[in-house]
């Protein structure tokens, strides 16, 4: 085999194990960004966040907001509020971080975390 | 968790490392597995008495259906490079309802790996009865349309991988229904149109599912959790931590080809179950 299609062979194999790698942690991220409060499962993102904070400016202590399967969850907005925001930002960095280290990973075995022979 | 071995695989061991792996990732202690007398006897000699109790506290002894155990028999891979027909016991799996001691239960395959705490989500949940019918192979692009529905006009197929449930009457009716089918496999088979002859508990969870949502498709909820997974086909290249394994995954093109992959963090149904017992030391010490 030519040492160009040997490359381009290698590169398609690091493509495709980084291409991975990337899902597998946005997936993990999205598992993070869950959170299970009063019998019901919420996503936290930056909608979520912003209309908690809005509910708190307005002073409103208790309010009901619908889950992931659309049930009606009764929550303390100032705890709940503090709750999903300390964990999307403590998720996000740690995304930001995992993130950057693949980018700059230019080999397979950079992109796992492994030494050269594997291990 | 349900251990029955067979010739080949040690499903017991299964069970006792995903036990210590629960109990270091989710905190939970209570765990009960239900075994029978020749797999445990087997798991005493190569483990020790001590050790079992240490991973598991509550251990139920059945004995098994020989006859239903002589007639559910299924292929296993061990990567595209080894198969082989073993009997697969899935049998009384069903009867979960009424051996779980708790009041809350997630029920979960020996090869369900939890590599995380996700699961804790489900105590004190809303929903009874959750179950996936959504899943998500570990590598991205590979897809098996074979494992969406019973059949391809069918009802589409649950996971009976993890099962949350709480102790109702609308969960012990759901059960009753699963339990019906195990032991009408032919009329439901007829009604139902799954393929082959094997018995899978995913069939029964589903058609239970199906009758209980009111003959409606979907009609349980699913876990707050993604179900991972991976093929037979695949293999575990290293364990790093009680959360970390590097996969060799198999190119859907390509077979007996592999890309490796890093799966930290999140829980993964491993269908090749060698290559769990060939790590079940690096996942204990881990």
């Amino acid at each position: 085999m030519s040492t160009r299609l040997t490359k381009a062979l290698e590169f398609a194999n690091y493509r495709t194990t980084l291409n991975n790698q990337q899902a597998q942690l946005k997936a993990k991220t999205q598992s993070l960004l869950s959170y299970s409060i009063n019998g019901g499962t919420f996503t936290i993102d930056i909608p979520l966040i912003t209309f908690c904070k809005q509910l708190l400016d307005q002073n409103q202590k208790e309010t009901v907001l619908l889950d992931v399967y659309n049930n009606p969850i009764k929550i303390d907005i100032k705890d709940f509020y503090n709750e999903i925001e300390s964990r999307y930002f403590e998720v996000t960095n740690d995304y930001y971080v995992e993130f950057e280290k693949l980018r700059k990973a230019r080999k397979v075995h950079k992109v796992l975390d492994l030494n050269e022979k594997g291990e | 968790m349900f251990a029955h071995n067979n010739e080949e695989i040690d499903y017991l061991r299964l069970a006792i490392t995903n036990s210590l792996l629960i109990q270091k990732n989710t905190g939970i202690k209570n765990i009960t597995v239900v075994t029978d007398p020749h797999s445990l006897k087997h798991n005493e000699k190569t483990l020790g008495k001590r050790f079992i109790k240490k991973a598991i506290n509550n251990l139920i002894v059945v004995e098994k259906d020989k006859k239903f155990k002589n007639s559910n028999i299924r292929l296993y891979k061990d990567t595209s490079h080894s198969s082989k027909y073993l009997p697969f016991y899935n049998v009384n799996r069903c009867d979960a309802y009424d051996i779980s001691p708790y009041d809350e239960t997630i029920l979960i395959d020996a090869d369900y790996l939890i590599l995380s705490d996700t699961l804790n989500h489900c105590w004190g949940h809303n929903n009874e009865l959750m179950m996936n019918w959504k899943y998500q192979d570990i590598m991205y692009e590979r897809k098996d349309p074979s494992l969406d529905r019973l059949y391809d006009m069918g009802i589409t197929m649950y996971w009976a991988t993890v099962v949350y449930f709480r102790k109702t009457e609308y969960v012990e009716s759901f059960f009753n229904i699963v339990k019906h089918v195990r032991n009408n496999p032919q009329y439901y088979k007829d009604l139902y149109k799954w393929q082959g002859t094997l018995y899978r508990n995913d069939y029964s969870f589903s058609i239970a599912a199906h009758m209980m949502s009111g003959f409606a498709d979907k009609g349980i909820s699913q876990l707050p959790t993604t179900l991972y997974k991976s093929f037979d086909t695949d293999d575990i290249h290293k364990v790093i931590d009680n959360q970390t394994i590097i996969m060799y995954l198999e190119k859907p093109r390509a077979p007996g080809d592999f890309i490796l992959t890093k799966w930290q963090g999140l829980d993964l149904h491993i269908m090749n179950k060698w290559a769990i017992n060939r790590f079940t030391e690096e996942f204990l010490n881990a």
